[in-house]
């Protein structure tokens, strides 16, 4: 079964954990997780957020002038290699 | 979201080969992690040491070096962080717990040789782990025939410094454990330039106790039941300890734990999952097979007793002492205390096992044994004999670091499972 997950991508560290700091102050779910081989070829981190507080997330990034490199979304399948 | 690609290229990373990893990593940790349910909100500090394993933490080595640090890699719980710590260098745990390590590995040593010993060497010679690449000394060890023989391999691409662990633990053998550790204080005084007094290593000692501390309360959280966080997520936390800055990562540990407090608190539902332990040899990063197997059906890891679990945290070295010589001596004295196969006999170990089966309410037990690890497969008849003695049911794997053998595994524990 296909799932959807949304995904902020930043051009550095330093912004991620900007953009960490403010989802936790405003008291929204996130994930960090590696970056999605399926979005980018480059390495680190990025944001996994729930579609629900995308608004919210956008005005926070736009408020805070955070950079990042887009919020994108991923439909595919997850296989654990060991099952 | 950092290109990391210009400074693996400066450190000699085969950027090709290595990003082959970069590629399988993500859904690796996708498939494996990602898809548990309720994880604590503190685990995101992991998740994110884990997302730029490569990457942060390689610039950080990168910046302490180029102020004129060092960085010393180590494979083994005996190496005393502390010392490391004294010299203001930096320690990291290396490269060993992937399949794709293997065959670069296999190039240079026997085949019949333990998944850990061929990846780490694989590692190296085939220039794929940053960590590898950042070291200016490898810290060996005689903990076993393969990685002692290793080293020899090894010296050929990179400075090699072996402490000799005695095997058996008599009053002569913490003698000659306290000379290697002088040994290896001027072996990093000669390598840093940086000497030990008595002040830096009473400080390093206490800082890798808060680490050892915040390590046994994730631990002692686990007693709960059910535990309020998943062995996985636990085995996570164990593998980054060895790569992490220590400050940094005792006070993201004890957060983690804060939240895990109130999880107690508010009392968790108990699906009736069965508690296991797991004993026996080391799951180094990314490692994640058993745990993902077992935890994928009705079980909780509760405990390993393994050197990337208990035998890593267990017991702290005393800070009291005027001298360099009553340190050096309370070292020793922590560390010979830690209960390893490659120990004759080494029946302290089967001791901590019952100890930690009835501390963490444990169901059933997994004896998971690195594939030609001798001296653990050897111990598990004496492991087994024990624990069914005390009525503990008890099921060892031998496995590596392949899929191949997944799902057998799985059904050996479903049936394991069952009849406990």
């Amino acid at each position: 079964m296909d799932t959807v997950r949304y995904y902020i991508l930043f051009p550095n560290h330093t912004e991620g954990i900007k953009m960490e700091e403010l989802l936790k102050k405003n008291g929204l779910g996130y994930t960090i997780v590696p970056t999605p081989r399926e979005i980018s070829s480059c390495c680190g981190i990025s944001i996994m957020y729930n579609v629900k507080d995308e608004g919210r997330i956008k005005a926070l990034i736009d408020g805070h002038g955070v950079k990042t490199l887009g919020l994108h979304c991923v439909n595919k399948k997850i296989v654990n290699p060991y099952l | 979201m950092a290109d990391y690609r210009k400074l693996w290229s400066k450190l000699g990373v085969d950027l090709e080969k290595h990003d082959q990893l970069c590629a399988v990593l993500p859904k690796l940790y996708e498939g494996t992690y990602l898809t548990q349910e309720d994880r604590p909100a503190g685990m995101n500090y992991f998740n994110s040491v884990l997302a730029e394993i490569h990457g942060s933490r390689i610039e950080e080595l990168d910046e302490h070096k180029k102020n004129g640090g060092k960085v010393v890699g180590t494979f083994c719980v005996f190496v005393p962080d502390e010392v490391i710590l004294a010299v203001k260098a930096i320690g990291v745990g290396l490269c060993a717990g992937s399949q794709f390590w293997v065959e670069d590995g296999e190039k240079v040593l026997p085949r019949n040789i333990c998944p850990l010993i061929k990846a780490f060497m694989g590692a190296k010679v085939g220039g794929t782990c940053p960590y590898f690449q950042s070291c200016d000394m490898i810290i060996g060890e005689t903990t076993c025939d393969g990685k002692k023989k290793a080293w020899e391999v090894l010296k050929n691409y990179v400075p090699v410094h072996v402490m000799e662990l005695p095997q058996m633990k008599r009053d002569k053998d913490y003698d000659q454990w306290i000379d290697e550790i002088k040994d290896f204080i001027g072996k990093m005084e000669e390598l840093t330039g940086n000497k030990v007094t008595v002040d830096s290593l009473r400080k390093s000692i206490k800082i890798t106790n808060l680490k050892r501390r915040a390590l046994k309360r994730l631990y002692d959280l686990r007693k709960h039941k059910p535990s309020p966080i998943s062995g996985l997520d636990v085995l996570l936390v164990s593998q980054i300890a060895f790569f992490d800055d220590p400050e940094r990562f005792t006070e993201k540990l004890n957060e983690l734990c804060d939240e895990l407090d109130e999880r107690v608190k508010n009392e968790i539902k108990d699906e009736g999952k069965k508690r296991i332990m797991i004993t026996g040899t080391p799951m180094a990063l990314p490692n994640w097979k058993l745990h993902s197997i077992i935890e994928s059906l009705n079980a909780q890891i509760v405990v390993e007793e393994t050197c990337t679990g208990t035998r890593y945290f267990e017991n702290e070295v005393d800070e009291n002492g005027d001298t360099l010589e009553d340190l050096i001596g309370n070292i020793a004295d922590r560390y010979m205390k830690i209960n390893c196969a490659c120990f004759t006999p080494n029946t302290g170990r089967i001791d901590d096992i019952i100890k930690y089966a009835g501390e963490y309410n444990v169901d059933g037990v997994i004896d998971a044994n690195l594939s030609f690890c001798h001296t653990y497969a050897v111990e598990h008849r004496a492991v087994e004999k024990a624990l069914k003695e005390q009525n503990i049911p008890v099921m060892q794997i031998e496995t590596d670091y392949s899929t191949e053998d997944s799902g057998q595994i799985k059904t050996r524990v479903e049936a394991f499972l069952e009849m406990i």
